[in-house]
């Protein structure tokens, strides 16, 4: 039995220690939101936060992550039910196709923009190196996540102000 | 004409997707489900000797184990030489033997790897040249005995099949003593579709029938081959599709369904089987390899009195689309340019290597590159500047496309005028920074992929209507956004107040499936027949109600109105409220074809596809950069003109443009497959299978052009397919005016790149195994298929 | 044949707890940290071990520590954490850089110091030529001990380290040098680099190089210095264009390998070329010096 703390919940698990927390998250947790497309951190659908930390679920064994702290894309859209911004700019750019890859640039965008909250388009692009999208192109992801950044220091500059 | 078309409407799914709520076929779980995998073979090639099921029936958890003996079946598209599970012979590395289901994935896996399996191993033919060499082993011994599905391919000596078109003299034309003789040689490779969602399926059998639930974009051929296969009624086979992670065409046929459904049935729970990604790396049904030669006569002054090409695709071990795929050589190879005559020859050749399949723009990928580095060297050969050739050759209004189709409209030329004009608008620097700099401007031809579409509509007693088809939401967004928008235009509704319900063959009326870029145009076309039905009932009975003729009432805002008298009008919903007691409730049903093109008689032999219902064109340009001393090509800037007929969402279809130029971008630069003696796939996952990521690309511009020739509902044609087809040729292209040297093979990785700046001789392409001249080439009697073309 | 038993995880907090259970388990048992690469098993077909022995909660292995002449960098430090340490550590740039560049971020907050060092069969480790450059030391915990080697003997020699034997530290001395990596991809990021090239270098007041040290990763199975190019680029002011030619004359000293992404004669053709990368990057030191 090993406990984590999945989107600010106390979860007890009953998989092996090696199991990936990808495959806890999303067969046990029934948390399918996190995907698993390709099983070696290269693809990056199985982005989730453990403590800080923006990593693939999929190289992650559930016995690392003991006591820790999970955040899944389930986690990223207020619980009145509103988008997070950068989903809602992910919407509003008409950024998706098919969806797969989605959860996973959310995350690794999430973790740009709480450490690097304007960044340039490049910090984008080195970002999402472990995130592939096999639909859009990438144009409009990275379009999203620099208006949500922009968004979002627009409003920290008027609180300011 | 309503606000919906044209418009930038959202996505219907997206909301759902970015919060990680979409359940896709791999996301299924309900209870009581089974685990399955299935035992594959481990080597290329063999006879089999004996399988052992017996040490899997006995590993704990073990629910089913199947075998051949469970599926009596082959399908195919053109012949039925594809077994379920392989028969006597392994004809491929990840061939099926036996497929096992268990109370845990862990379990179905290890009982799947406890079946022993004897094979006496035969030299595998892992490349075309070994499989065409006179004294090569038959892959398919008895391929006279298959069941032909199709007519009309000739085949034999592990050819699956040969298509051909012959017009016009081209012995004389080549003959001539005013022509300059260009010869050009091409290689690509395979690509994976690599869809994020592997292939995956869960199966359960009711009441007699097979349920599936499957990431597929063909629910009716599932249905269908699944039947066929388990030598069941098809009416048996029940196939619904949830949303589907990306496809691109790698699930344009029947996968592991009927695995699922075998097991499913001899264990009495619903079974799950999901490709892992090195599965999917192995066996995936990638675009096929290709080796080509094209060779043209060209006066001085740029006509191109005659042009003949061999083209060979590999499919594998099995013929899935090649044979089909054959088709398209002459409209993409064969296309685009106007040709005093013409003979082509494409065959599909069986290999010792995983069986290939469709993807996004097949065949055109790479026949478009070879034709438009030829196109290039004829322009090299006389001196002339490669836009201007272009300009003055490509097939406008009442031009013969290569089978004596007759071609509608002047569009190529103009979309090359606008192709100017775009870049003009945004020159791009070149930085002096010792890398060389290249260009390139080409041309292509596609088409759609028309064929038989039904729709149904419901108008709901609360004014709302439901679109019924088997369309699939695969990602590009046709089914979720462009149909219902063509609904919601059609009945004067909001998009929103259209439900789209999911692709369910026991719903739906049969579909030809979603790709070829067929989707809006055929399910589009059903839709707005279907539509014509509701509204000619709508009006019947609002015409009593509003006390008016028929013919002046029209649909808007979700109201029946006389024309021109605003203030006469009933909601859609009294409307259907009525119709509830007098007529009962309204729905209409539409169905849709192909036209039905013909080619010139004689002049297409073997071809499913003599000549194209609707042509797409496309017109792409890129720059690039080349590192002299690492190979690497930047793309610095990539421009398209896109033949659309009519953009629905211009904003979705400029979304279709950038990804399907990316994928492009893989397929010419960076995406490799190498498949080693032994027939296996060295790229094992994606580690060393690379697809472009977002710093590796640049943002398309894009010029949609509208108004070109279509029979599409409202004049629209599907965008989503054609943004591939050039990119390989603009890339080719684009590096060979970079280098200075030609370019014959794709992709252009790194090592490509830099062999070809040294010169390095492992990169010269020399096919021996084509023979010379077209007549070594094919296996008809090149005399009749001459006479049969009245030369 | 039976459904294989899931491998154990034993997550000591000691030092001396691991290696003893390391070395009682012997070949049964591996040391994990950021498991990016053990997780990778199945999809390579080789089998986990029976258990894996964690350095995860090793406090001491997940500490940077500065006495003024070495820092000592924990096995169980991730690239990312070291990246972010060393930014104010301008010597040890090619580390940092190797840090920061290596595989994609997701992979850099997990994959550490340790595993870079030890995974065998991973000849593209970055951190392996960078902490050569920099003449780095590994010091090894097993059960007879603490013990310290230079990093190049430990790579040649990390297959036959008895059990229990955990690289427990690195040590880069704090020089006077100027240093810089230079990696070469397929894309433009995200695969493993087909040739990696760390340079470190003291200069004088003239910007003449008194010594230098060169690293090669990825171009021969194992991370190796290449003591002929560093000869050659001593006593000479740093010159990219100069390096690359004579890097070209002296490459025949590799044996590359083949591998699927890139054949040999590719590592070997541009290796100079990667050399002039990292040189060039180390250039304005030069000219700061002769100013």
């Amino acid at each position: 039995m090993t406990e984590l703390f999945v989107n600010g919940e106390a979860r007890r698990v009953h998989a092996d220690p090696m199991t990936p927390l990808s495959g806890v998250l999303r067969e046990e947790l029934h948390l399918r939101g996190t995907k698993a497309a390709c099983g070696e951190g290269f693809c990056g659908s199985c982005t989730v936060f453990v403590d800080d930390d923006a990593v693939a679920s999929c190289l992650v064994p559930l016995g690392l992550a003991e006591g820790r702290s999970v955040r899944t894309v389930e986690s990223l859209a207020d619980p009145t039910g509103a988008l997070s911004p950068l989903q809602q700019a992910m919407k509003d750019n008409d950024a998706v196709q098919c969806g797969m890859c989605f959860p996973g640039m959310l995350m690794s965008l999430t973790a740009l923009l709480e450490t690097n909250p304007s960044p340039e388009r490049r910090d984008v692009h080195e970002a999402l190196v472990g995130n592939i999208c096999r639909c859009t192109g990438y144009e409009r992801i990275v379009d999203a996540a620099l208006t949500a950044a922009r968004a979002a220091t627009a409003a920290v500059e008027e609180d300011a102000s | 004409m309503s606000d919906v078309i044209g418009a930038n409407l959202p996505r219907r799914d997206a909301e759902d997707k970015l919060r990680g709520r979409t359940v896709f076929t791999v996301d299924a779980a309900e209870g009581g489900l089974l685990h399955a995998a299935l035992c594959r073979s481990q080597v290329p090639a063999g006879r089999i000797v004996s399988i052992d099921l017996e040490p899997a029936r006995r590993m704990p958890g073990v629910r089913a184990v199947v075998s051949a003996a469970d599926a009596p079946g082959r399908y195919g598209i053109t012949i039925a030489d594809h077994p379920l599970f392989a028969v006597d012979q392994i004809r491929y590395l990840g061939e099926p033997i036996a497929a096992v289901a268990a109370e845990t994935l862990e379990q179905a896996r290890a009982a799947a790897s406890a079946i022993v399996v004897e094979v006496e191993e035969y030299t595998p033919l892992v490349t075309m040249a070994q499989a065409l060499a006179d004294d090569a082993r038959d892959l398919h011994p008895g391929w006279e005995d298959y069941d032909v599905l199709v007519e009309g391919g000739r085949r034999g000596r592990n050819i699956g099949w040969e298509a051909t078109v012959v017009r016009g003299d081209t012995d004389a034309a080549f003959a001539r003593d005013d022509v300059r003789i260009v010869e050009t040689e091409f290689v690509a490779g395979r690509q994976n579709q690599a869809p994020l969602e592997p292939r995956a399926c869960v199966a359960g059998y009711e009441n007699g029938r097979f349920v599936i639930q499957t990431s597929t974009q063909v629910p009716w051929a599932v249905r269908n081959s699944t039947a066929r296969l388990l030598g069941v009624r098809e009416a048996d086979v029940r196939v619904v599709v949830p949303p589907v992670g990306g496809g691109f065409g790698m699930k344009f046929e029947v996968s592991l369904e009927p695995f699922a459904a075998l097991l499913a049935r001899a264990a009495g729970r619903p079974v799950k089987l999901v490709n892992s990604r090195q599965e999917e790396m192995q066996t995936a049904l990638c675009r096929e390899n290709a080796e080509i030669r094209i060779r043209s006569a060209v006066t001085e002054s740029g006509e191109i009195v005659a042009r003949e090409a061999v083209v060979l695709m590999d499919c594998g071990a099995y013929g899935g689309e090649q044979p089909f795929l054959t088709s398209m050589t002459a409209h993409t190879l064969g296309g685009n340019y106007r040709l005093g005559a013409v003979r082509l020859v494409s065959r599909a050749v069986y290999t010792n290597t995983p069986p290939n399949g469709a993807f996004r723009a097949c065949n055109g990928t790479y026949c478009t590159a070879a034709l438009e580095r030829h196109t290039d060297e004829i322009c090299a050969a006389i001196g002339m500047d490669r836009v201007e050739f272009r300009r003055r050759n490509v097939l406008g209004d009442g031009d013969l496309g290569s089978t004596g189709q007759v071609f509608e409209g002047d569009v190529l030329a103009p979309m090359i005028d606008r192709m100017v004009a775009l870049r003009d608008s945004a020159p791009v620097e070149r930085a002096d920074d010792g890398r060389l700099h290249g260009t390139a401007t080409t041309v292509g031809t596609w088409f759609i992929f028309v064929g038989p579409s039904a729709a149904t509509v419901n108008l709901n007693p609360d004014g709302t209507a439901t679109l019924v088809t088997a369309g699939v939401e695969i990602g590009s967004g046709s089914t979720m956004q462009a149909i219902p928008q063509l609904v919601a235009d059609s009945l004067g509704l909001r998009p929103e107040d259209v439900t789209v319900r999911a692709a369910d063959t026991d719903a739906a009326g049969y579909d030809g499936g979603v790709g070829g870029g067929r989707t809006t145009v055929s399910l589009g076309a059903a839709g707005v027949a279907a539509c014509d039905e509701v509204r000619r009932k709508v009006f019947d009975l609002a015409a009593e109600m509003l006390e008016a003729a028929p013919g002046d009432l029209v649909l808007t805002d979700g109201h029946v109105a006389v024309n021109g008298v605003p203030s006469a009008r009933i909601t859609l919903r009294e409307v259907a409220e009525r119709a509830q007691s007098v007529s009962g409730p309204i729905s209409g049903s539409g169905s849709f074809t192909g036209i039905g093109v013909q080619p010139m008689s004689g002049c297409a032999a073997g071809h499913m596809i003599g000549a194209l219902d609707l042509p797409v064109f496309a017109v792409h340009e890129c720059d690039v950069a080349v590192d002299p001393d690492t190979g690497h090509v930047e793309v610095l800037a990539y421009r398209v003109v896109q033949d659309v007929g009519r953009a629905i969402n211009p904003r979705a279809v400029r979304g279709q443009v950038q990804g399907g130029v990316v994928q492009g971008l893989g397929y010419a630069l960076h995406e490799e497959i190498t498949i080693d003696a032994r027939g296996k796939v060295r790229q094992t996952g994606f580690e060393t299978y690379r697809m472009p990521l977002s710093g590796d690309v640049v943002p398309v511009r894009l010029d949609l052009y509208e108004g070109a020739p279509s029979f599409g509902p409202l004049g629209v044609k599907g965008a989503g397919e054609v943004p591939i087809l050039n990119v390989a040729a603009a890339v080719s292209c684009a590096v060979a005016d970079a280098i200075g040297k030609p370019v014959s093979q794709i992709p252009l990785t790194p090592q490509r790149v830099l062999g070809l700046v040294l010169g390095r001789a492992d990169e010269d392409v020399e096919l021996r195994h084509i023979g010379p001249g077209w007549r070594a080439n094919v296996i008809a009697d090149p005399d009749e298929l001459m006479a049969a073309a009245g030369v | 044949m039976t459904v294989p038993t899931a491998p154990g995880l034993y997550q000591p907090t000691s030092l001396d707890d691991a290696v003893e259970r390391l070395a009682v388990a012997g070949p049964d048992a591996a040391p994990i940290a950021g498991a990016t690469w053990i997780m990778r098993s199945p999809s390579r077909g080789e089998p986990f071990h029976r258990e894996y022995v964690s350095l995860a909660r090793i406090e001491e292995l997940r500490r940077i520590d500065d006495d003024g002449a070495a820092l000592t960098i924990g096995a169980a430090v991730t690239h990312a954490r070291l990246a972010q340490a060393l930014t104010g550590y301008p010597a040890l740039e090619a580390l940092r850089q190797a840090a920061a560049a290596s595989a994609n971020p997701s992979v850099r907050r997990q994959a550490t110091v340790g595993g870079n060092l030890c995974t065998r069969d991973f000849a593209a480790a970055d951190l392996a030529p960078a902490l050569l450059s920099l003449s780095a030391r590994v010091v090894l915990a097993g059960p007879a001990g603490i013990t310290t080697a230079p990093l190049s003997t430990f790579l040649t020699t990390r297959d036959s380290q008895p059990p229990g034997t955990v690289l427990a530290h690195v040590s880069v001395p704090l020089a006077p040098v100027v240093s810089a990596h230079a990696r070469l991809t397929l894309r433009r990021a995200g695969d493993y680099p087909v040739a990696i090239v760390s340079v470190a270098a003291t200069l004088d007041q003239a910007g003449v190089v008194e010594s230098a040290t060169v690293a090669v990763g990825s171009v021969e199975p194992v991370a190796r210095l290449w003591p002929e190019l560093a000869a050659a680029m001593t006593g000479r002011p740093l010159d990219a264009d100069e390096a690359v030619r004579t890097a070209r004359e002296l490459a025949g000293a590799f044996t590359p390998r083949t591998s699927v992404e890139a054949d040999g004669w590719y590592r070997l053709q541009v290796l100079p070329t990667v050399v002039g990368r990292a040189v060039r990057a180390l250039e304005p030191h030069g000219k700061a010096g002769r100013t």
